[in-house]
């Protein structure tokens, strides 16, 4: 965002540069690749060795991927993958172009896509409410609460139609649409990335790195933020520096939000200045001494001080770790470090007028450091002194030392581990790759490269042993079977049915990357039924052609299976699986019927249909695809 | 191999060895145990429901007697007590009265089986709902790195031989963070839904899961699947959307009533349902929240008729249920510019059983006046919510180790309100 990056700090690049400059001197000959090593101790064979590979870095293989990745060898597939600015990425980009949202900032998005209650509160704060919808107000009043409710309460029927019919009415003719379209679009633009990007390692890290820095879309004004949150803040940093990453978090509006930060003001500042705490340069005012109705009351605001959230998630998750050897004095003093990195207009700025007004309605939603806020006395952090008078300056000098702090090294280094190796994570390779981070100053890249070049990603142990998350199942099945879809509401349906709705995590821990929290009776049911509602054609927005697969329809049964096998599996089950399911295919004889095409890019954000439908799966060709999607082997990577 | 998926295989041995009917092992398991046979004693159940957003305690349990109540809410307070007026708060106890909304649970009341706790709630003065959720649910306030929540830890703690499928229930999508741990749990929002959807083909599409996962059975995907089959059959046979309450029990039309209505069948059903859990949402009335009529009424008048409709379906078997609801934290004592309220601290909680010592108000009531509210606005609080969530664990589900499904705390008679007998 454009503000986050003029309101920087020169000292801490210069900082950084110098870790850059030593590092490079330290890996000056290139990425050391233990090849040796690597072929005597892994029993893995080539063809599994890019199997796995696919699975771990990317979002599994799609047709003809092994090929085409055997051909160019392993070491150049991943060296290509961490360097993801040189593929060119037309396939993706062609798919996500549509989504208008993705390049909008976030002012724009406020004034396109506002809320229904806060736009009906500004326009009769101006008087200019439409007659329709002042008599629904007046009526029921719409449920004005920002924050995403768990389950809608269903109030007066009649009054709600009535409500939302004017709203919709208002809505259309003014060109404005409603806001659940932002989070749609993200969703099915991280959906369609994930399954069309050739820089499927950017992806997978971009999943990561959105899932360890977690915000929830239901939180407040979260649902706003979030696409710069994904654009300008986790995607230019997932391969970088983690430092980088991590000040490109603190200063964004979507965490700063999230871990209400944004609200923290100096504990002192009644006392020195003796008054209540003033609005912000930017903040939105209340004109003529009037209610400033258009924000949402703002429980808060009667007790403004000192908010310790973000500072304790900041060591806890997202750098140190909860034993990572802080005291809960360090949580308050690092709170009051970032004081005063607050929003500009932090829920929109419809309502703001005259000239600060224009210029802060142009910026709402963006970073903003607010001196009159900031507690400017001397702090001590984890042992460092934090001289007084830093302004910006201590969350900054923060930032820098906990990316420094031998605990985030080792936590970063476990948590990649886990991702990318094993739910238990091998002691020895979180050792070398901790020693990777403070080697290279927090380099993801290197660290990644100390992980896929070590021997234990190779080792047969981990081979298809890791249970993929809900977001990675449902796009390795679609990139498994070369898939097209757009990526729409049904399919975040399906993934938030089997447990995972993405940015759908209220806690800040982020999801869980170990087998026990997925493998459950009613997420392993919604898997079993979303393998069978895919090829069944039955996902409005999403089609297989079966057919392509298979090709021969007239082969014999068992080499169907296998074709089928090999594609989905790499061939690769149990021969006690394999009976199985050669008994489903011998219940009938393979017929293709053709594929329900007419339901294609027919999803609309109509009503919320009660059941995701698998459908009549009465082809014995898409019911042995959907045992097979649905089989515990797909089920790991 | 785990242990769960051994216990249950055993299971297995023993029903085809009683050769009853084809009845899934962990039903007839289910059926021992509430015959007395397995545990010696009748399956208790704990009905847990969350009114997430954050009900207004204040005007859902009014405390009509204080005069600041009526200072402070000039255009949302609920009447008091008059006879005549359907407005009016439903009297009590002479200073405590009931939303009118909630009529439907005087009859509870009367009988003595709805018991509330007034100013509890939790000790951490956080004023987040997802900082505050967290910590009701975890169990845990204050501290945000606990893994699992309280409701798990129950299970955990409360060794048992018998561990039937159906132990825990959450009626809802996601299963929430309070039954999230190493215990096993579900969560089902629709039980006619649970099944292997594949139209026509479906019977023949599980059995062929069925025989996949049967190569699997020494590992967690295998013993879950086998779960997730027998839950599937079992349902099948229960028939859920065939389900017609008993005694009259009207519940409302709502995901919430929905949910209750399940929750009832599987009780009844005798699968040895030990936990349910369901929420409801909509309760931050921060914006026009009204009085004895509008948004938070309409909310009321569902939540009460669920409860209502729950115990009177349920009928005698309310002699081993304990309905308990929570809401994250109150709401301020004042109303704001918008005729609603804001985040705010204390709140009341519901217990309804036919064992609870109903007919009272518990907890000490700390008043309303500005110098005995906490922070100087909102309602303060007495009892800490684990205070109450531990005299349900202990003397309706007879948990003996509460040190460790609320750890730090020292959850000893001394701080229950009695509202359960010994």
């Amino acid at each position: 965002m454009r503000n986050n990056r003029t309101i920087s700090n020169r000292r801490h690049q210069k900082a950084r540069s110098l870790v850059v400059l030593m590092s490079a001197i330290l890996l000056a000959p290139g990425p050391v690749l233990p090849q040796r090593q690597r072929e005597n101790r892994s029993d893995l064979s080539e063809d599994q060795r890019i199997v796995h590979l696919l699975n771990r870095i990317a979002f599994g293989a799609r047709p003809g991927d092994i090929e085409r990745v055997k051909a160019i060898g392993l070491r150049t597939y991943i060296e290509q993958q961490l360097s993801p600015e040189k593929i060119s990425d037309s396939l993706a980009e062609s798919k996500v172009k549509h989504l208008e949202t993705l390049n909008m900032s976030t002012a724009q998005l406020y004034d396109k896509f506002p809320q229904p209650g806060q736009l009906i509160r500004e326009l009769q704060r101006q008087g200019l409410l439409p007659q329709e919808l002042a008599e629904v107000r007046r009526e029921s009043g719409p449920n004005p609460n920002m924050e995403m409710q768990r389950s809608p309460a269903p109030q007066n029927a009649m009054d709600n139609e009535k409500v939302r019919r004017a709203i919709r009415e208002y809505y259309e003719k003014n060109g404005l649409q409603p806001p659940q379209r932002i989070m749609m679009e993200l969703q099915a633009s991280r959906i369609l990335r994930a399954v069309y990007s050739e820089r499927q390692f950017q992806e997978v890290m971009v999943d990561f790195w959105t899932n360890h820095f977690n915000v929830f879309a239901g939180k407040g004004a979260d649902r706003w933020l979030l696409t710069a949150y994904d654009r300008d803040t986790i995607r230019p940093h997932a391969l970088g520096k983690f430092s980088d990453l991590l000040l490109a978090t603190a200063k964004s509006p979507a965490m700063l939000f999230y871990l209400d930060n944004f609200q923290s003001v100096s504990p002192n500042m009644q006392a020195r200045r003796g008054l209540q705490p003033r609005a912000p340069i930017f903040r939105p005012g209340a004109p003529n001494g009037r209610n400033n109705e258009m924000q949402r009351p703002q429980p808060q605001r009667a007790r403004r001080g000192l908010n310790e959230n973000y500072a304790r998630e900041l060591m806890e998750l997202h750098t140190l770790g909860v034993d990572g050897g802080y005291t809960q004095k360090d949580v308050q003093e690092v709170a009051r470090c970032f004081t005063g990195w607050t929003i500009i207009a932090p829920r929109g700025g419809g309502a703001l007028q005259g000239l600060r007004g224009a210029v802060a309605r142009q910026n709402a939603g963006t970073f903003f450091f607010n001196p009159r806020v900031h507690d400017d006395g001397e702090k001590i952090v984890l042992g460092q002194k934090i001289q007084a008078g830093g302004g910006i300056d201590d969350g900054l000098k923060v930032l820098e030392i906990l990316a420094n702090h031998p605990s985030t090294a080792r936590f970063i280094a476990t948590k990649l581990v886990v991702h990318l190796v094993a739910d238990e994570p091998p002691a020895a390779l979180v050792d070398r790759v901790a020693a990777t981070y403070k080697r290279s100053g927090g380099d993801i890249r290197e660290m990644l490269r100390t992980i896929l070049y070590s021997a234990e990603f190779n080792s047969p142990g981990i081979y298809r042993a890791k249970i993929k998350r809900p977001f990675e199942l449902a796009v390795s099945t679609l990139r498994t079977l070369g898939a097209e879809t757009n990526g729409g509401p049904q399919l975040h349906r399906w993934i938030a049915q089997m447990g995972e709705p993405l940015y759908g995590f209220q806690a800040p821990t982020g999801y869980s990357d170990t087998a026990e929290i997925w493998v459950t009776t009613g997420g392993l049911l919604e898997r079993m039924n979303f393998g069978l509602a895919i090829a069944g054609n039955r996902v409005p927005g999403t089609r297989v052609d079966l057919k392509r697969l298979v090709d021969n329809s007239e082969s014999d049964k068992s080499e169907t299976m296998d074709r089928l096998l090999k594609v989905i599996l790499a061939g690769e089950l149990s021969a006690g699986t394999r009976a199985a399911l050669l008994k489903q295919l011998n219940d009938s004889a393979p017929s293709l019927a053709a594929p329900a095409s007419s339901q294609m890019d027919r999803d609309t954000d109509g009503p919320r249909r009660q059941i995701l439908r698998a459908g009549n799966v009465n082809d014995p060709v898409a019911r042995m695809v959907g045992l097979i999607l649905g089989s515990p082997e797909f089920q790991r990577q | 191999m785990d242990r769960r998926f051994f216990l249950r295989s055993g299971g297995i041995a023993l029903a085809s060895i009683s050769a009853s009917l084809a009845m899934p092992s962990f039903l007839h398991r289910a059926v021992l145990a509430q015959a007395g046979v397995v545990t010696g004693s009748r399956r208790k159940t704990l009905v847990a429901i969350f009114q997430r957003g954050a009900v207004d305690g204040l005007n859902m349990v009014i405390p009509y007697a204080e005069r600041t109540y009526y200072d402070l809410r000039p255009t949302i307070a609920i009447p008091k007590p008059t006879s005549g007026n359907p407005d009016s708060a439903i009297d009590l106890d002479g200073f405590f009265g009931l939303h009118p909304s909630l009529s439907s649970l005087k009859s509870q009341w009367d009988k003595k089986r709805l018991a509330i706790v007034h100013a509890a709630g939790s000790p951490a003065n956080t004023r987040s709902h997802f900082d505050a959720q967290d910590y009701m649910e975890s169990g845990t306030p204050n501290i945000k790195s606990t893994r699992d929540g309280w409701l798990n830890r129950l299970l955990q703690s409360n060794a048992q031989k018998e561990r039937p499928l159906f132990r825990a229930v959450s009626v809802t999508q996601m299963m929430p963070r309070v039954l999230q741990g190493r215990a096993p749990a579900l969560a089902i929002s629709n039980l006619a839904n649970f099944s292997v959807r594949a139209g026509q083909a479906s019977a023949r599409v599980q059995g062929g899961f069925e025989e996949i996962y049967e190569q699997v059975t020494t590992d967690q995907l295998g013993g879950t699947a086998k779960e997730t089959f027998e839950a599937i059959n079992y349902l099948k046979k229960v028939n859920p959307a065939q389900y017609r309450p008993e005694n009259g029990a009207a519940y409302p039309r709502s995901r919430f009533g929905n949910s209750l209505l399940q929750i009832a069948q599987l009780i009844k059903a005798g699968v040895g349902l030990e936990i349910a859990f369901t929420d409801m949402g909509g309760w931050d009335t921060h914006v026009n929240q009204g009085g004895s009529r509008g948004q938070l009424s309409n909310l009321l008048q569902q939540f009460g008729a669920g409860i209502s409709a729950l115990a009177t379906d349920l009928g005698n078997r309310m002699d081993d249920v304990v309905i308990l609801t929570m809401s994250e934290f109150g709401r301020t004592v004042r109303e704001n510019g918008n005729r609603g309220t804001d985040h705010g601290h204390a709140n009341a909680m519901l217990v309804v059983g036919n064992s609870v010592r109903g007919g009272k108000v518990y907890g000490a009531w700390p008043g309303l006046k500005s110098d005995q509210l906490f922070e100087g606005r909102d309602l303060a609080l007495t009892t800490d919510f684990r205070a109450v969530f531990a005299e349900v664990a202990h003397r309706h589900l007879g948990n003996k180790n509460l040190s460790s499904v609320f750890p730090g705390y020292s959850a000893d008679g001394s701080k229950f309100c009695g509202f359960l007998g010994q």
